[in-house]
């Protein structure tokens, strides 16, 4: 058995130095920099896989299934017949953070609700995007003037999609995912921005107090 | 045995927002729910008076987002009897047609959502959103926006009916009583839908008084009330149409008696349909002050949203109102689910608040 390892190992050494080999000779036979080729086998493997593992995200984007308030309904429509979703690849709505890949806040944050929706976050494995679904959750909306609404989520989360409207069409968040797609395509999206529980000092600009939360009946 | 207590919600697939529950359980049996609510709660009242009557238009629209032309209407009628105006005839019509439309398509979102939670997955979803998609896109036309139609001015509408509007309706609602009596063949022989909502989440008749629920929760109790036939708007008086009840006031009841709500509401807006003349005259005024020669008393509108009776209580003032109070139908049918529950299974406690029909930012307010 260990003679077979050892052989398995000696072959893909030498595999992965007869490629190095190969690179050379062909960067010399069409006169191109050595640095733009790949010299070794497991930096080509590492990009193919990056490529591979980047494709593979951009064409399966699973949203959650949360919603707040009316901006919910027309993810519900989303969901439905009229939008065949899936020929995208945001594939089906998950009840669990753990198996998300995009939060679309659809609905205006309470106070009370920004500890509830931050943890969501944070429960999410990472990479995580973020869109911010119709005017509340980009701004507070017509509630911008309320006691207890805060103005708009890219206050607490990095928000990678802002869709305006009050609600907005379906049609509209087909249009934020796919732009989402781009910007992951291009490493521009997944942002890497502290959150405030990572960053008391953002808490502390923005002016949002943050109530504690009642142990008091949970589990 | 020891009392196990499990906390639901507020972030949870089957709560129809961000409602939180505490439920006390023995073995797999419900001893107390607990609702607690809250989580949307962003002061409406308190925002309303402090803007101008017409700006309060795009508040009220958002309470029951599921039909948000009828808290729009109430809201305006509201306005409208401070400033002691009266509807144009044919826009009285015309608000019975999309009433009626509103009350369909939150009947349809119910039906979809309902049958999610008891176990059929998708296939009345897909269908029922189907429906209302056709509804949104004929009130569309009509107003200028998908959902939130902020089209009621004083004594009418804003803008002329389009054109072919009366046969494009005509055909909906063809389409709507074909389709939607496809249902019942798909949900009623089902031995799992049957399982779950007969004899399930009973509310007896005098419990159902007691606690004051509302709308098709209460009929399905057997109470034959209904403020479109106890104090009749509009032309309601004028229309020929049943008021669905049940027997028992189970699951099974509550979901027949919104069904059967969805073909009356189909006839009334055919009957509303006739009495509509070709070129309506609908167009009413900007709502600006309140004359101060008025001197306006304290306003009760009651009006049957598609969850239940709700008021509006005002006490106007020249711009804006004084004093506006709410009352939401979903905020008084949240607390019967601790009736309906107790000593039931914990699994039936998603069909028992499914039956319900809340909107979450109606009862948060």
């Amino acid at each position: 058995m260990n003679d077979d390892l050892l052989d398995k190992d000696e072959r893909f050494l030498n595999a992965e130095k007869k490629m190095s080999r190969l690179v050379l000779q062909a960067s010399k036979k069409y006169k191109t920099p050595v640095n733009a080729m790949f010299t070794r086998l497991s930096d080509f493997t590492k990009a193919v896989s990056k490529g591979l593992i980047r494709w593979g995200r951009v064409n399966s984007l699973w949203p959650a299934q949360f919603g707040l308030a009316c901006c919910a309904i027309e993810l519900m429509d989303f969901g439905a017949a009229r939008i065949d979703a899936e020929r995208k690849g945001y594939l089906l709505f998950r009840a669990t953070p753990r198996q998300n890949d995009v939060m679309i806040v659809a609905g205006w944050v309470t106070k009370s609700m920004v500890p509830r929706v931050k943890r969501m976050y944070e429960q999410m494995a990472s990479p995580r995007y973020v869109i911010a679904f119709g005017e509340c959750a980009t701004s507070g909306g017509p509630w911008w003037e309320s006691y207890n609404i805060i103005q708009g989520i890219d206050q607490v989360l990095p928000v990678d999609v802002y869709v305006a409207g009050c609600p907005p069409q379906p049609e509209n968040l087909f249009a934020a995912l796919m732009k989402l797609q781009e910007k992951i395509r291009d490493k521009h999206a997944g942002s890497k921005e502290p959150t405030i529980s990572e960053d008391i000092k953002r808490a502390e600009i923005s002016g949002i107090h943050l109530p504690e939360e009642d142990n008091s009946s949970r589990l | 045995m020891s009392i196990v207590r499990i906390n639901v919600g507020p972030i949870h697939p089957s709560t129809h927002g961000v409602l939180r529950l505490v439920v006390d359980l023995d073995g797999d049996t419900i001893v107390n729910v607990e609702p607690h609510i809250g989580f949307l709660h962003r002061g409406v009242e308190k925002l309303m008076e402090n803007r101008m009557y017409m700006q309060s238009q795009s508040y009220t629209e958002k309470l029951d987002y599921l039909a948000p032309f009828s808290w729009d209407e109430l809201y305006t009628s509201a306005v409208e009897q401070a400033m002691k105006k009266e509807v144009k005839p044919d826009a009285q019509i015309l608000r019975v047609i999309m009433l009626e439309y509103q009350r369909i398509a939150s009947h349809l979102v119910w039906l979809g959502t309902f049958c999610n939670d008891i176990g059929q997955i998708f296939t009345i979803f897909m269908w029922s959103f189907r429906e209302r998609a056709r509804i949104l896109k004929l009130l569309e036309d009509l107003s200028g926006t998908r959902m939130f139609y902020v089209n009621l001015r004083l004594g009418g509408f804003y803008k002329p009916l389009p054109k072919n509007f009366k046969d494009r309706a005509y055909k909906l609602n063809e389409y709507l009583v074909e389709k939607i009596s496809e249902y019942k063949d798909v949900i009623e022989p089902d031995p799992v839908f049957n399982e779950r909502t007969k004899n399930i989440g009973v509310l007896p008749k005098d419990k159902a008084i007691e606690l004051g629920v509302a709308g098709p929760v209460l009929r399905a109790s057997g109470v034959r009330y209904d403020i479109r036939k106890a104090m009749p708007y509009y032309i309601y008086d004028k229309l020929k149409f049943k008021i669905p009840i049940g027997y028992k006031g189970d699951n099974f009841d509550r979901y027949k008696v919104r069904y059967e709500e969805i073909f009356q509401s189909i006839k009334i807006i055919d009957q509303a349909l006739d009495m509509l003349p070709d070129n309506p005259d609908i167009l009413g005024q900007p709502i600006k002050l309140i004359n101060p020669n008025a001197n306006p008393d304290i306003v009760v509108v009651h009006r049957e949203l598609p969850k239940g009776e709700g008021i509006i209580y005002m006490v106007p003032d020249k711009q804006r109102p004084y004093r506006i109070s709410l009352r939401a139908p979903s905020f008084i049918n949240t607390f019967a689910i601790n009736e309906i529950s107790k000593g039931y299974k914990y699994a039936d406690l998603f069909a028992n608040l499914g039956s319900l029909d809340i909107v979450l930012a109606e009862i948060d307010r």
